[in-house]
């Protein structure tokens, strides 16, 4: 029923039911308009036969005893069934003795057509035969015809009927369907509405309600169930699945960073790989073009792996020669022994990456002196030695000649200091004279000498004076160096303080100790010469008439850096060097009687105990002199510092 | 319209020989009319009951019995031979009282044997040829339940039973009800519906 597929249930019911209905009501009307029309035949028949049976035994004795008008008269009783349109009676032999006629003659049976007993339909008609029988002899026949057009009449209006109430049913039939087919399809539609909704909104929270207790209720119950075990299950996938995407990022994530950190470690890697690579050229590079020759051989057998060009330039081997030898055949006999070289042994075991001396044996059989440097190294799982030798035979030559120039050197040197000392203190004994004979003129001659001859005379004698100060200047310089005097414990607070007192400045300087002097272990005389130089210069240069001289000492990265500031004139930052040159002055000599030793002495002695001087000035402010000394170098011995003045020499 | 034209010339002709020819039928008049009447006569004891003890007498037949001058000659040849009532029909013919007369003259009682026949009989047809001696045949089968038919006049005023009588040259019979009583006969309403006059009784 291919229609049926795709109607709604709703008509599918009432079709059902109309079809059920029409069919069963078409088929009760046909099987009763059948049996009615059987029945009605019976009935005719049966009535007709009785009619004709009654005739029949009517007409016995009036065919027995031929009497037609006797039959006639029988056969008029006939005229009360209207039906009944033929009644005629035949003798034995079969020939016409009596009839009765409704309205046709036409209707009448002929002889010809007699039968002896039965009944036939006919031409619209239901002829019936019945035999007369008079005691047991059959002495004629009746003939009933009767006309079918009243029964199929009546056949009809009653089929009719039926249509009718067919109709009429099938109208009820339908009304109480549209209505009861709700009871199936009410549910039924709510439950595919719910259905539909579910699957369209995939809402799996809704539940078709339960009408009924039927099958339909069962399964709204089933549906519902479902429904429950699916959101359920929903659920459940919706956890799994957050649970999933979670684990999925987690997951994500470790992979990410691991690849991160994959990546990471191969660009490293291919960084190592790269820096390795050119680790490994710049070594070969190295190797090939290094000045010094370099020698590869095996730690344990000796026998010679590589080498470089400078190798062989001063073994004068091929490096093809070379390879496969023992190192052994490098040296001269007396360097070898026990089969390998002393040098080789010695590096191979606890003297690796020492530099050690020795000789090589070129293939001429040149003698050089080499210095090796030879370290134990790994390559490809084997120990090798590779051992850089240095010609060192030049270098040997210049250290000979060197010697020999240094020791001529200090003998010049020592000369010259001799003859610098002797040349001072010859000329101190002339100049000590002049300054006297000065000093007998000015006394012994005071009257005869005019104002002019006076001034020239004391002028004479601060030539000479100055003349003195330069050559003890000279002196004292040349002395540092050259002579060593006891390191003593000189306490600096002491030795100062001794110093002030010997510069004797005027009474408009005030010079001050800052803070807390270090004691430190020196030369006791150079340290007060260093101070005095340094405070004598800042009282001669004072120009202010409240002269401040300050003295301090700082701490400062395992060193102190004492200073000795004035508010003097000040120097120019272009002089800071020059002031420390020896005869250097920036003023004229004759202005402060200055010799141009003084700073260039106290930067000797300052040099001497590893330190540092400099100056820093602002014109016109005045000037701070700093020396640095390492506090390591000075460091005080446990010993008493020793508190003797200094004494000028 | 052919077959109810042919029908009427049927009828007509029939009606015609029977009208126009009375003479050619008289020849054979007599065995036509009895021929008829044979026919009746049998067809008598269809209609006819006899008390049961007479019934009992006759185990196997009925006998028709003609007396005096047999009219019907070969009249009861398709008749011979059929059954009624389950029983063979014979034909028995006995000698009228008046021949017996004529030819018996030395010896004028009937034959104790011939009135036992006749006392047998069913039916017994009297002869017009017994007119006078109606009175001494009825005698013979008194109580005996013998149906009497015959068409002499005045028959059943003689206290006979059934008559033929000619009615529009057709073979009618009239019954004499208190002679069949009577004889104990039980005539059955066809019968008598068909009788042209009845005698009731007095």
């Amino acid at each position: 029923m291919p229609i049926m597929r795709n109607i709604a249930i709703k008509h599918k019911l009432i079709l059902i039911i109309m079809l059920t209905c029409i069919s069963a009501l078409l088929l009760a009307g046909t099987a009763f308009i059948v049996w009615e029309w059987s029945s009605l035949r019976q009935a005719i028949v049966q009535n007709l036969s009785t009619q004709a049976a009654m005739i029949a035994d009517n007409c016995k004795a009036a065919l027995a005893f031929k009497d037609i008008e006797d039959a006639k008269g029988t056969l008029k009783a006939l005229h009360v069934e209207p039906s009944i349109v033929f009644g005629g009676v035949y003798t034995g032999s079969g020939e016409y003795f009596a009839g009765y006629y409704r309205d046709r003659i036409d209707s009448s049976v002929r002889p010809s057509e007699l039968k002896k007993a039965g009944y036939c339909f006919e031409g619209g008609f239901l002829t019936v035969y019945k035999p007369i029988i008079l005691d047991e002899e059959t002495i004629g026949t009746v003939c009933l015809r009767s006309d079918l057009r009243p029964m199929s009449v009546m056949l009809k209006r009653n089929a009719g009927i039926i249509i009718a109430v067919v109709l009429i049913v099938s109208l009820i039939a339908y009304l109480v369907s549209l209505r009861l087919q709700r009871i199936i399809s009410g549910p039924i539609l709510s439950l595919a509405k719910i259905t539909k909704a579910v699957s369209e909104e995939k809402d799996y929270s809704t539940r078709a309600i339960k009408h009924s207790n039927d099958e339909v209720g069962l399964l709204i119950d089933a549906f519902n169930e479902m429904l429950e075990q699916i959101q359920q299950r929903d659920m459940e996938l919706v956890d799994a699945k957050g649970k999933l995407e979670v684990r999925v990022e987690e997951r994500t994530a470790e992979l990410t960073t691991t690849n991160k950190q994959l990546t990471q470690e191969i660009t490293v890697r291919k960084e190592a790989e790269k820096q390795l690579r050119k680790a490994e050229e710049k070594y070969r590079m190295q190797f090939e073009g290094a000045l010094d020759a370099i020698f590869v051989g095996d730690a344990v057998t000796g026998v010679l792996i590589d080498c470089n060009p400078a190798a062989t330039k001063m073994i004068g081997w091929e490096k093809s020669e070379l390879i496969g030898k023992h190192q052994r055949i490098l040296h001269p006999p007396e360097k070898i022994e026990k089969g390998f070289s002393k040098t080789f042994k010695l590096h191979s075991n606890n003297e690796q990456g020492q530099t050690l001396e020795t000789q090589v044996i070129t293939k001429s059989g040149e003698i050089k002196d080499v210095a090796i440097k030879a370290s134990l190294i790994e390559i490809g799982g084997k120990k090798v030695l590779q051992g850089v030798f240095r010609d060192i035979t030049e270098n040997k030559k210049a250290e000979q000649r060197q010697a020999q120039l240094l020791e001529q050197l200090g003998k010049a040197n020592k000369e010259l200091k001799d003859f610098a000392y002797v040349v001072s203190h010859d000329l101190k004994a002339p100049l000590r004279g002049i300054n006297t004979l000065v000093n007998w003129i000015l006394t012994d001659y005071a009257d005869k000498f005019d104002q002019e001859g006076k001034e020239h005379m004391a002028l004479l004698s601060r030539r000479a004076e100055r003349m003195h100060n330069l050559i003890d200047g000279i002196l004292q310089y040349s002395r540092v160096g050259r002579v060593q005097e006891e390191k003593v414990q000189v306490n600096l607070n002491e030795l100062v303080r001794d110093v002030v007192d010997m510069v004797a400045a005027p009474e408009n300087i005030t010079i001050t100790v800052g803070n807390e002097l270090p004691t430190i272990e020196c030369e006791e005389t150079r340290i007060a010469q260093l101070f005095q130089n340094l405070l004598s210069n800042a009282v001669k240069y004072m120009d202010k008439p409240q002269g401040k001289v300050e003295i301090g000492c700082v701490e400062e990265n395992g060193s102190w850096i004492f200073n000795v500031a004035d508010n003097g004139p000040g120097i120019e930052e272009k002089h800071f060097d020059r002031i420390f040159q020896m005869f250097q002055t920036l003023s004229p000599r004759d202005e402060f009687e200055s010799t141009g030793v003084g700073l260039a002495l106290v930067k000797k002695i300052v040099e001497l105990y590893g330190g540092k001087i400099w100056v820093e000035s602002k014109v016109g402010e005045g000037s701070t002199f700093l020396f640095k000394l390492s506090k390591q170098r000075m460091a005080v011995k446990n010993s008493k510092p020793k508190t003797d003045a200094v004494t000028r020499r | 319209m052919r077959t109810k034209a042919y029908n009427l010339i049927v009828l007509a002709l029939v009606m015609v020989t029977g009208i126009i020819s009375p003479k050619a039928r008289a020849n054979s008049a007599t065995s036509e009319e009895y021929q008829v009447k044979a026919a009746f006569l049998y067809n008598f004891i269809k209609f006819i009951d006899w008390p049961r003890e007479k019934i009992a007498d006759s185990n196997y037949t009925i006998t028709i019995g003609i007396i005096g001058k047999d009219p019907f000659g070969n009249a009861f040849n398709p008749i011979e031979n059929k059954h009624v009532k389950g029983k063979d029909v014979i034909i028995k013919r006995f000698k009228g009282l008046k021949e017996l007369e004529e030819s018996k003259e030395k010896n004028k009682s009937v034959p104790h044997q011939q009135i036992e026949e006749i006392r047998k009989c069913y039916l017994l047809f009297i002869c017009h040829s017994e007119k006078q001696k109606l009175k001494e045949i009825l005698n013979m089968f008194k109580d005996h339940h013998v149906l009497t038919v015959g068409d002499t006049e005045g028959f059943l005023e003689a206290g006979n039973i059934i008559e033929f009588v000619m009615v529009e040259r057709k073979v009618r019979f009239e019954i004499n009800m208190a002679a069949a009583k009577r004889a104990k006969l039980k005539i059955r309403s066809q019968l008598l519906r068909l009788a042209e006059k009845i005698i009731e009784e007095k």
